[in-house]
């Protein structure tokens, strides 16, 4: 069980990093391109789906 | 936003386009900082440390292979990673400098080459640069001589840095390196404005140390240096210990004593480590990073009355730029005054120029998009427009 959150959060922590990434090299607009919009909706996705592996093991 | 008590979150480079000549090519990659939130505590990278305990002998995280890698990739033998490059300045300087030794320096050089020398005691002698800023082999030539007239004996060394940190001017290596070796002088490599931003080949340039900056130009975290050198000094510089305690007869392995044992942990190094692929991949786009820096520095010269002061055409994204009869004239009467530039930079978003300069300042695109270049210089141009400077 542990493995898993730990894996979870790390993985959260990274997607949102290469958000993090978009907006530095966007700024200071941030309008995105179509490219930039598939990588922060792909980002987007995988953090909201570590968000519910960690409810489930955490909660 | 506060990330501890009273810590602000900085999101400088998030929420604006940075400017500042000493941060842009130490920003971190995506994959420094996912490394950093792993790998930061403290000795991180010790985990699997085992015999002969040295740093670089480290197989995970891969530090024995980045160590390879990077001598290879920089053109050397051998390569070590220090807190800065003015520690692998102080720890070259500490290998061949003795009380009262001559070394030469170019006059553009950082502080921190300067002060190697001081804390060795040894004397530092300047080479003067010309009148279009730029150190030459003729005036390295001529130095030399003046210092062997004046000590009786040859510079210990000579420091020489490829692109100075004043106007980014870029200095002939191969050339002074050439005229240093026919005195048997070791050239000492400056390149904390080159390492990880440009090629960089040490054995073509005829250099016996390369010295790069983790944190000002390969992405890393601060503090992060490289030292790189040839087989044949890298006994020198590199040596080990030979310590022996004279009470307990304590012996210390194969640390190197001009790092004091291990020199790097943690983030430093793992950032460093991290951005190392996309850092070599980069320097191979520089032609695209000095054509971004062309879009900016024609629209500042195309603002009547601003100089550039760096060599022309440019060679480096740092500029020295003189606006003294264009922005400071608008100084001079602005409620602002000489805050109204980067107030005005500043509203739209960009950053890294120090406040209140109108004068005489540097900046450095590196790292921008295409895009962000022409905001930046269609920024500038509508700032003198609507201040009424003329634009060509």
């Amino acid at each position: 069980m542990s493995q898993r959150a730990a894996d979870a959060l790390f993985t959260a922590l990274f997607s949102l990093t290469d958000i993090r990434a978009l907006l530095r090299e966007t700024a200071p607009t941030h309008e995105f391109d179509e490219s930039q919009k598939t990588a922060a909706a792909k980002a987007l996705a995988s953090v909201k789906k570590q968000i519910a592996i960690l409810e489930e093991e955490l909660l | 936003m506060k990330c501890a008590a009273n810590i602000d979150a900085r999101m400088v480079d998030e929420i604006a386009i940075n400017l500042d000549p000493i941060q842009v090519a130490g920003r971190l990659t995506p994959e420094a900082m996912k490394a950093i939130i792993a790998w930061g505590d403290g000795y991180s990278v010790c985990d699997n440390c085992r015999k002969p305990f040295r740093l670089d002998y480290i197989q995970n995280p891969p530090l024995k292979e980045f160590h390879v890698e990077l001598a290879e990739w920089l053109g050397m033998d051998q390569a070590r990673t220090v807190p800065g490059a003015r520690r692998a300045f102080q720890q070259v300087a500490g290998t061949y400098v003795e009380k009262g030794d001559p070394v030469l320096i170019g006059a553009l050089a950082h502080y921190t080459s300067y002060l190697s020398v001081e804390i060795v005691h040894g004397v530092v002698r300047e080479i003067p640069k010309t009148a279009d800023n730029h150190i030459t082999a003729e005036a390295t030539a001529e130095r030399i001589e003046d210092v062997i007239r004046e000590f009786g004996k040859a510079p210990k060394l000579l420091y020489i840095d490829h692109v100075d940190y004043q106007f980014g001017n870029m200095h002939d290596v191969k050339g002074i390196a050439k005229v240093a070796h026919q005195y048997d002088v070791p050239v000492l490599y400056n390149g904390v404005y080159t390492v990880g931003v440009m090629p960089v080949n040490g054995k073509d340039l005829g250099v016996d140390f390369v010295v790069g900056s983790g944190h000002k130009s390969m992405a890393a975290p601060a503090p992060s240096g490289v030292l790189a050198t040839t087989e044949e000094r890298a006994d020198e510089v590199f040596r080990t210990t030979k310590m022996t305690g004279d009470l307990t007869g304590r012996t210390f392995g194969i640390k190197e004593v001009g790092i004091i044992g291990c020199s790097l942990m943690g983030a430093p190094i793992v950032g460093l480590l991290a951005s190392f692929p996309r850092v070599k991949a980069r320097v191979e786009h520089f032609d695209e990073e000095m054509a971004n820096s062309k879009i900016v520095v024609d629209a500042l010269k195309s603002i009547e009355g601003t100089k550039i002061l760096s060599e022309y055409p440019r060679k480096h994204t740092l500029t020295r730029v003189d606006t003294t009869g264009s922005f400071d004239v608008v100084a001079q009467t602005h409620k602002k005054r000489g805050f109204f530039l980067s107030s005005a930079l500043g509203k739209k978003g960009i950053t890294g120029i120090i406040p209140g300069a109108t004068k005489i300042w540097k900046f450095n695109t590196y790292g921008m998009t295409r895009k962000q270049a022409e905001y930046v210089a269609d920024t500038y141009l509508t700032i003198a427009e609507d201040n009424g400077l003329r634009v060509a």
